[in-house]
Protein backbone atom coordinates (compact mmCIF):
# COMPACT_ATOMS: atom_id res chain seq x y z
CA UNK A 1 0.00 0.00 0.00
CA UNK A 2 1.17 3.53 -0.75
CA UNK A 3 0.71 6.02 2.11
CA UNK A 4 0.14 8.87 -0.29
CA UNK A 5 -1.66 12.18 0.09
CA UNK A 6 -5.03 10.51 -0.25
CA UNK A 7 -4.24 8.04 2.52
CA UNK A 8 -2.97 10.81 4.79
CA UNK A 9 -6.13 12.80 4.08
CA UNK A 10 -8.13 9.80 5.24
CA UNK A 11 -5.94 9.54 8.32
CA UNK A 12 -6.68 13.21 9.02
CA UNK A 13 -10.40 12.47 8.98
CA UNK A 14 -10.19 9.36 11.12
CA UNK A 15 -7.48 10.39 13.61
CA UNK A 16 -7.30 14.19 13.47
CA UNK A 17 -9.41 14.54 16.61
CA UNK A 18 -6.59 12.89 18.59
CA UNK A 19 -4.46 15.95 17.75
CA UNK A 20 -7.07 18.71 17.96
CA UNK A 21 -8.51 17.75 21.33
CA UNK A 22 -5.14 17.59 23.08
CA UNK A 23 -3.77 20.68 21.34
CA UNK A 24 -6.76 22.63 22.65
CA UNK A 25 -6.01 21.50 26.20
CA UNK A 26 -2.28 22.17 25.94
CA UNK A 27 -2.45 25.53 24.21
CA UNK A 28 -5.81 26.95 25.34
CA UNK A 29 -6.17 28.60 21.96
CA UNK A 30 -8.46 27.38 19.19
CA UNK A 31 -6.51 29.02 16.33
CA UNK A 32 -3.22 27.61 17.68
CA UNK A 33 -4.74 24.15 18.15
CA UNK A 34 -6.04 24.08 14.57
CA UNK A 35 -2.66 25.20 13.33
CA UNK A 36 -1.02 22.28 15.15
CA UNK A 37 -3.55 19.92 13.57
CA UNK A 38 -2.69 21.20 10.09
CA UNK A 39 1.07 21.21 10.68
CA UNK A 40 1.26 17.64 11.97
CA UNK A 41 -0.59 16.20 8.99
CA UNK A 42 1.18 18.47 6.51
CA UNK A 43 4.47 17.18 7.94
CA UNK A 44 3.23 13.64 7.32
CA UNK A 45 2.86 14.42 3.63
CA UNK A 46 6.57 15.29 3.58
CA UNK A 47 7.57 12.26 5.62
CA UNK A 48 4.93 9.49 5.51
CA UNK A 49 7.43 6.92 6.77
CA UNK A 50 7.31 8.57 10.18
CA UNK A 51 3.97 6.97 11.01
CA UNK A 52 4.36 3.79 8.98
CA UNK A 53 7.09 2.57 11.34
CA UNK A 54 5.12 3.45 14.48
CA UNK A 55 3.63 0.61 16.49
CA UNK A 56 0.55 2.69 17.25
CA UNK A 57 -0.78 5.54 15.14
CA UNK A 58 -2.57 6.98 18.15
CA UNK A 59 0.63 6.81 20.21
CA UNK A 60 2.62 8.49 17.46
CA UNK A 61 0.04 11.30 17.26
CA UNK A 62 0.19 11.77 21.02
CA UNK A 63 3.96 12.15 20.85
CA UNK A 64 3.89 14.50 17.85
CA UNK A 65 1.16 16.70 19.34
CA UNK A 66 2.86 16.94 22.72
CA UNK A 67 6.23 17.80 21.19
CA UNK A 68 4.69 20.41 18.89
CA UNK A 69 2.60 22.07 21.60
CA UNK A 70 5.40 22.18 24.16
CA UNK A 71 7.59 23.89 21.56
CA UNK A 72 4.88 26.48 20.98
CA UNK A 73 4.50 27.10 24.70
CA UNK A 74 8.24 27.61 25.05
CA UNK A 75 8.34 29.99 22.08
CA UNK A 76 5.44 31.99 23.52
CA UNK A 77 7.23 32.27 26.83
CA UNK A 78 10.47 33.34 25.14
CA UNK A 79 8.67 35.94 23.03
CA UNK A 80 6.87 37.35 26.03
CA UNK A 81 10.10 37.59 28.02
CA UNK A 82 11.86 39.41 25.18
CA UNK A 83 9.00 41.87 24.96
CA UNK A 84 8.78 42.11 28.75
CA UNK A 85 5.11 41.18 28.58
CA UNK A 86 3.11 38.61 30.50
CA UNK A 87 2.00 35.56 28.50
CA UNK A 88 -1.64 36.09 27.68
CA UNK A 89 -4.18 33.39 28.44
CA UNK A 90 -5.41 31.42 25.40
CA UNK A 91 -8.23 32.91 23.37
CA UNK A 92 -10.67 30.22 24.42
CA UNK A 93 -9.95 30.52 28.11
CA UNK A 94 -12.49 32.22 30.28
CA UNK A 95 -11.34 34.63 32.89
CA UNK A 96 -11.45 34.04 36.59
CA UNK A 97 -9.48 31.71 38.86
CA UNK A 98 -9.86 28.62 36.67
CA UNK A 99 -8.59 30.41 33.59
CA UNK A 100 -5.64 31.83 35.50
CA UNK A 101 -4.82 28.43 36.97
CA UNK A 102 -4.87 26.87 33.50
CA UNK A 103 -2.54 29.59 32.26
CA UNK A 104 -0.23 28.86 35.19
CA UNK A 105 -0.03 25.20 34.17
CA UNK A 106 0.92 26.20 30.63
CA UNK A 107 3.55 28.61 31.92
CA UNK A 108 4.99 25.78 34.02
CA UNK A 109 5.09 23.44 31.04
CA UNK A 110 7.07 26.06 29.13
CA UNK A 111 9.63 26.19 31.95
CA UNK A 112 10.23 22.48 32.29
CA UNK A 113 12.78 20.42 30.34
CA UNK A 114 11.20 18.53 27.43
CA UNK A 115 11.10 15.09 29.04
CA UNK A 116 9.79 16.41 32.37
CA UNK A 117 7.09 18.48 30.64
CA UNK A 118 6.04 15.52 28.51
CA UNK A 119 5.75 13.32 31.60
CA UNK A 120 3.52 15.96 33.25
CA UNK A 121 1.34 16.18 30.16
CA UNK A 122 0.91 12.44 29.80
CA UNK A 123 0.35 11.69 33.48
CA UNK A 124 -1.66 14.68 34.70
CA UNK A 125 -3.36 16.02 31.57
CA UNK A 126 -3.96 12.68 29.80
CA UNK A 127 -4.47 10.60 32.94
CA UNK A 128 -1.93 7.96 31.94
CA UNK A 129 -0.44 5.41 34.29
CA UNK A 130 3.32 5.39 34.80
CA UNK A 131 3.48 2.34 32.51
CA UNK A 132 1.65 4.17 29.72
CA UNK A 133 3.86 7.24 30.14
CA UNK A 134 6.95 5.02 30.07
CA UNK A 135 5.78 3.47 26.79
CA UNK A 136 5.45 6.86 25.10
CA UNK A 137 8.66 8.27 26.54
CA UNK A 138 10.66 5.12 25.90
CA UNK A 139 11.91 4.90 29.47
CA UNK A 140 11.31 2.90 32.64
CA UNK A 141 8.44 3.42 35.05
CA UNK A 142 10.99 4.32 37.70
CA UNK A 143 12.26 7.10 35.44
CA UNK A 144 8.70 8.37 34.98
CA UNK A 145 8.32 8.61 38.76
CA UNK A 146 11.56 10.56 38.94
CA UNK A 147 10.47 12.95 36.18
CA UNK A 148 7.15 13.65 37.92
CA UNK A 149 8.84 14.29 41.25
CA UNK A 150 11.24 16.63 39.54
CA UNK A 151 8.32 18.44 37.91
CA UNK A 152 6.58 19.02 41.24
CA UNK A 153 9.85 20.27 42.76
CA UNK A 154 10.46 22.69 39.89
CA UNK A 155 6.86 23.86 40.11
CA UNK A 156 7.15 24.50 43.86
CA UNK A 157 10.35 26.52 43.34
CA UNK A 158 8.76 28.52 40.51
CA UNK A 159 5.82 29.40 42.74
CA UNK A 160 8.10 30.48 45.55
CA UNK A 161 10.09 32.81 43.32
CA UNK A 162 7.00 34.28 41.60
CA UNK B 1 -0.52 24.21 43.22
CA UNK B 2 -0.36 20.43 43.34
CA UNK B 3 0.11 18.97 39.90
CA UNK B 4 -2.38 16.22 40.64
CA UNK B 5 -5.26 18.71 40.70
CA UNK B 6 -5.13 21.35 37.99
CA UNK B 7 -7.92 22.74 35.79
CA UNK B 8 -6.40 20.83 32.88
CA UNK B 9 -6.16 17.47 34.66
CA UNK B 10 -7.87 14.44 33.12
CA UNK B 11 -11.02 13.44 34.99
CA UNK B 12 -11.84 9.93 33.79
CA UNK B 13 -10.67 6.60 35.28
CA UNK B 14 -9.10 5.34 32.08
CA UNK B 15 -6.45 7.45 30.41
CA UNK B 16 -7.16 9.48 27.31
CA UNK B 17 -4.60 7.33 25.47
CA UNK B 18 -6.36 4.07 26.34
CA UNK B 19 -9.77 5.45 25.38
CA UNK B 20 -8.44 6.83 22.09
CA UNK B 21 -6.80 3.51 21.27
CA UNK B 22 -9.99 1.64 22.14
CA UNK B 23 -12.06 3.86 19.89
CA UNK B 24 -9.57 3.47 17.01
CA UNK B 25 -9.43 -0.31 17.30
CA UNK B 26 -5.82 -0.51 18.48
CA UNK B 27 -6.42 -2.56 21.63
CA UNK B 28 -6.26 -6.33 21.83
CA UNK B 29 -9.54 -8.23 22.07
CA UNK B 30 -9.42 -8.83 25.81
CA UNK B 31 -8.35 -5.28 26.61
CA UNK B 32 -10.98 -3.82 24.27
CA UNK B 33 -13.68 -5.84 25.97
CA UNK B 34 -12.48 -4.70 29.40
CA UNK B 35 -12.53 -1.06 28.33
CA UNK B 36 -15.92 -1.36 26.67
CA UNK B 37 -17.46 -2.96 29.74
CA UNK B 38 -15.99 -0.29 31.99
CA UNK B 39 -17.07 2.64 29.79
CA UNK B 40 -20.64 1.39 29.68
CA UNK B 41 -20.85 1.55 33.48
CA UNK B 42 -18.72 4.60 34.29
CA UNK B 43 -20.17 8.08 33.98
CA UNK B 44 -16.80 9.84 33.92
CA UNK B 45 -15.35 7.60 31.19
CA UNK B 46 -18.59 7.70 29.19
CA UNK B 47 -18.47 11.47 29.29
CA UNK B 48 -14.84 11.40 28.17
CA UNK B 49 -15.73 9.13 25.24
CA UNK B 50 -18.61 11.41 24.30
CA UNK B 51 -16.22 14.35 24.34
CA UNK B 52 -13.76 12.50 22.10
CA UNK B 53 -16.56 11.60 19.67
CA UNK B 54 -17.65 15.23 19.56
CA UNK B 55 -14.20 16.41 18.49
CA UNK B 56 -14.01 13.57 15.96
CA UNK B 57 -17.18 14.84 14.30
CA UNK B 58 -15.79 18.38 14.32
CA UNK B 59 -12.63 17.32 12.49
CA UNK B 60 -14.63 15.35 9.91
CA UNK B 61 -16.47 18.56 9.05
CA UNK B 62 -13.29 20.65 8.73
CA UNK B 63 -11.82 21.39 5.30
CA UNK B 64 -8.68 19.43 4.50
CA UNK B 65 -5.36 21.26 4.90
CA UNK B 66 -4.14 22.65 1.59
CA UNK B 67 -1.20 20.23 1.47
CA UNK B 68 -3.58 17.26 1.49
CA UNK B 69 -5.32 18.42 -1.68
CA UNK B 70 -8.95 18.80 -2.63
CA UNK B 71 -11.41 16.03 -1.95
CA UNK B 72 -12.54 14.09 -5.00
CA UNK B 73 -15.52 15.50 -6.92
CA UNK B 74 -18.85 13.95 -5.94
CA UNK B 75 -19.93 12.44 -9.21
CA UNK B 76 -21.97 9.26 -9.49
CA UNK B 77 -21.29 8.39 -5.88
CA UNK B 78 -23.65 8.56 -2.89
CA UNK B 79 -22.76 11.66 -0.88
CA UNK B 80 -22.11 9.81 2.37
CA UNK B 81 -19.71 7.40 0.71
CA UNK B 82 -17.53 10.00 -0.94
CA UNK B 83 -17.19 12.44 1.94
CA UNK B 84 -13.46 12.90 2.52
CA UNK B 85 -12.52 10.50 -0.29
CA UNK B 86 -9.66 12.75 -1.43
CA UNK B 87 -8.17 10.41 -4.05
CA UNK B 88 -5.18 11.37 -6.12
CA UNK B 89 -4.93 11.38 -9.91
CA UNK B 90 -4.39 8.04 -11.65
CA UNK B 91 -2.05 6.34 -14.13
CA UNK B 92 -2.30 3.92 -17.06
CA UNK B 93 -2.59 0.08 -17.03
CA UNK B 94 -5.90 -1.69 -17.47
CA UNK B 95 -7.52 -3.73 -14.72
CA UNK B 96 -10.67 -5.70 -15.27
CA UNK B 97 -12.80 -6.59 -12.32
CA UNK B 98 -14.35 -10.04 -12.38
CA UNK B 99 -16.93 -11.42 -9.99
CA UNK B 100 -15.74 -14.12 -7.58
CA UNK B 101 -15.46 -17.61 -9.08
CA UNK B 102 -18.43 -19.98 -8.82
CA UNK B 103 -18.67 -21.65 -5.46
CA UNK B 104 -17.06 -18.77 -3.63
CA UNK B 105 -19.25 -16.92 -1.24
CA UNK B 106 -19.72 -13.38 -2.47
CA UNK B 107 -22.13 -11.88 -0.02
CA UNK B 108 -24.00 -12.99 3.04
CA UNK B 109 -25.73 -11.71 6.11
CA UNK B 110 -26.09 -8.17 4.75
CA UNK B 111 -22.33 -7.77 4.43
CA UNK B 112 -20.79 -5.99 1.49
CA UNK B 113 -17.41 -4.85 0.19
CA UNK B 114 -17.33 -2.06 -2.39
CA UNK B 115 -14.42 -0.45 -4.15
CA UNK B 116 -14.50 3.19 -5.28
CA UNK B 117 -12.04 4.19 -7.94
CA UNK B 118 -10.74 7.51 -9.15
CA UNK B 119 -9.50 7.70 -12.71
CA UNK B 120 -8.58 11.17 -13.83
CA UNK B 121 -11.21 13.54 -12.58
CA UNK B 122 -13.89 10.90 -12.32
CA UNK B 123 -14.80 8.93 -9.21
CA UNK B 124 -17.08 5.92 -9.51
CA UNK B 125 -18.10 2.70 -7.83
CA UNK B 126 -16.28 -0.28 -9.38
CA UNK B 127 -18.49 -3.19 -10.38
CA UNK B 128 -17.64 -6.77 -11.46
CA UNK B 129 -16.72 -6.75 -15.09
CA UNK B 130 -16.07 -3.02 -15.18
CA UNK B 131 -12.75 -1.82 -16.54
CA UNK B 132 -10.57 0.13 -14.13
CA UNK B 133 -6.97 1.24 -14.52
CA UNK B 134 -4.11 -0.03 -12.34
CA UNK B 135 -2.39 2.95 -10.82
CA UNK B 136 -5.82 4.38 -10.16
CA UNK B 137 -6.48 5.46 -6.59
CA UNK B 138 -8.97 3.24 -4.81
CA UNK B 139 -10.81 3.27 -1.53
CA UNK B 140 -12.98 0.62 0.01
CA UNK B 141 -16.36 0.85 1.67
CA UNK B 142 -18.14 -1.81 3.65
CA UNK B 143 -21.72 -2.62 4.43
CA UNK B 144 -22.60 -4.34 7.68
CA UNK B 145 -25.89 -4.55 9.57
CA UNK B 146 -24.12 -4.40 12.93
CA UNK B 147 -20.82 -2.84 14.08
CA UNK B 148 -17.97 -5.14 13.09
CA UNK B 149 -14.20 -5.40 13.12
CA UNK B 150 -13.12 -5.20 9.49
CA UNK B 151 -10.00 -5.67 7.41
CA UNK B 152 -9.28 -5.76 3.68
CA UNK B 153 -6.38 -7.92 2.48
CA UNK B 154 -5.08 -8.68 -0.98
CA UNK B 155 -2.98 -11.31 -2.70
CA UNK B 156 -1.21 -9.81 -5.70
CA UNK B 157 -0.24 -11.70 -8.85
CA UNK B 158 3.27 -12.35 -7.52
CA UNK B 159 1.86 -14.13 -4.50
CA UNK B 160 2.56 -11.32 -2.06
CA UNK B 161 -0.20 -10.66 0.44
CA UNK B 162 -0.74 -7.31 2.09
CA UNK B 163 -3.27 -5.53 4.28
CA UNK B 164 -5.03 -2.63 2.59
CA UNK B 165 -6.95 -1.70 5.72
CA UNK B 166 -6.37 -0.99 8.56
CA UNK B 167 -2.88 0.36 9.21
CA UNK B 168 -2.77 -1.65 12.41
CA UNK B 169 -2.08 -5.24 13.45
CA UNK B 170 -5.74 -6.04 14.16
CA UNK B 171 -9.05 -5.63 12.39
CA UNK B 172 -10.55 -2.21 13.08
CA UNK B 173 -14.07 -1.44 14.21
CA UNK B 174 -16.49 0.15 11.79
CA UNK B 175 -20.05 1.22 12.54
CA UNK B 176 -23.11 -0.46 11.09
CA UNK B 177 -24.23 1.03 7.80
CA UNK B 178 -24.31 0.77 4.06
CA UNK B 179 -21.14 1.55 2.14
CA UNK B 180 -19.31 3.01 5.11
CA UNK B 181 -16.03 4.34 3.66
CA UNK B 182 -12.88 2.93 5.23
CA UNK B 183 -10.04 5.30 6.10
CA UNK B 184 -6.81 5.12 4.12
CA UNK B 185 -7.10 4.98 0.35
CA UNK B 186 -4.51 3.20 -1.76
CA UNK B 187 -3.28 2.99 -5.34
CA UNK B 188 -3.23 -0.13 -7.49
CA UNK B 189 0.28 -1.05 -8.55
CA UNK B 190 1.40 -2.11 -12.02
CA UNK B 191 1.90 -5.85 -11.41
CA UNK B 192 0.00 -7.74 -14.10
CA UNK B 193 -2.18 -10.79 -13.47
CA UNK B 194 -4.97 -11.68 -11.13
CA UNK B 195 -5.26 -9.94 -7.74
CA UNK B 196 -7.56 -11.25 -5.07
CA UNK B 197 -9.19 -9.20 -2.35
CA UNK B 198 -10.42 -10.61 0.92
CA UNK B 199 -12.67 -8.54 3.15
CA UNK B 200 -13.20 -9.93 6.63
CA UNK B 201 -15.95 -8.99 9.07
CA UNK B 202 -15.42 -10.14 12.64
CA UNK B 203 -16.98 -9.82 16.07
CA UNK B 204 -13.61 -9.03 17.66
CA UNK B 205 -10.36 -7.27 16.61
CA UNK B 206 -8.61 -10.34 15.25
CA UNK B 207 -4.90 -10.48 14.49
CA UNK B 208 -4.29 -9.96 10.77
CA UNK B 209 -0.78 -11.34 10.30
CA UNK B 210 -1.83 -15.03 10.50
CA UNK B 211 -4.48 -14.37 7.85
CA UNK B 212 -2.02 -12.48 5.64
CA UNK B 213 0.54 -15.29 5.97
CA UNK B 214 -2.12 -17.86 5.16
CA UNK B 215 -2.93 -16.02 1.95
CA UNK B 216 0.75 -15.97 0.95
CA UNK B 217 1.15 -19.66 1.72
CA UNK B 218 -1.53 -20.47 -0.80
CA UNK B 219 -4.35 -21.19 1.62
CA UNK B 220 -7.01 -19.93 -0.76
CA UNK B 221 -9.80 -21.41 1.26
CA UNK B 222 -8.02 -20.05 4.32
CA UNK B 223 -9.95 -20.80 7.49
CA UNK B 224 -10.90 -17.54 9.15
CA UNK B 225 -11.24 -17.06 12.91
CA UNK B 226 -14.50 -18.48 14.23
CA UNK B 227 -16.24 -15.13 14.61
CA UNK B 228 -15.35 -13.85 11.13
CA UNK B 229 -17.01 -13.92 7.73
CA UNK B 230 -15.14 -13.30 4.51
CA UNK B 231 -16.00 -11.64 1.22
CA UNK B 232 -13.83 -12.18 -1.85
CA UNK B 233 -13.23 -10.29 -5.08
CA UNK B 234 -10.89 -11.04 -7.93
CA UNK B 235 -9.65 -8.82 -10.71
CA UNK B 236 -7.14 -9.23 -13.50
CA UNK B 237 -4.61 -6.73 -14.79
CA UNK B 238 -3.77 -7.00 -18.43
Amino acid sequence: MILDGAAIASLYRSHGHVVLRRARTLLGSEPDAREVLQEIFTALVRNPDAVRSAGSIVGWLYQATTHHCLNLLRKARTGARVLELHVRPGLSESGGPRGEAAAEVRRLLALLPEDVAAAVVYHHLDGMTHAEVAELLGCSRRQVGYLLERAQGLWDRAEQTA
Amino acid sequence: MNLTATPLSWNACLSALRLDRWMMGELGAADAETVGTHVSSCAACSAAVAGIRGVREEVRALPLPAALGRPAPRRRIPGAAVAGLGLALAASLVVVLRPPPAGERSKGGGLGLTMFVQHGEEVRRAAPGETVSAGDAVRFAVSTPTPAYVAVLSLDPTGKASVYFPQAPRAAQVPAGTEVPLPLGTRLDTTTGEERLLGIFCASPVELEPIRLGLEQGQDGIPLPADCQGLRWSFVKR
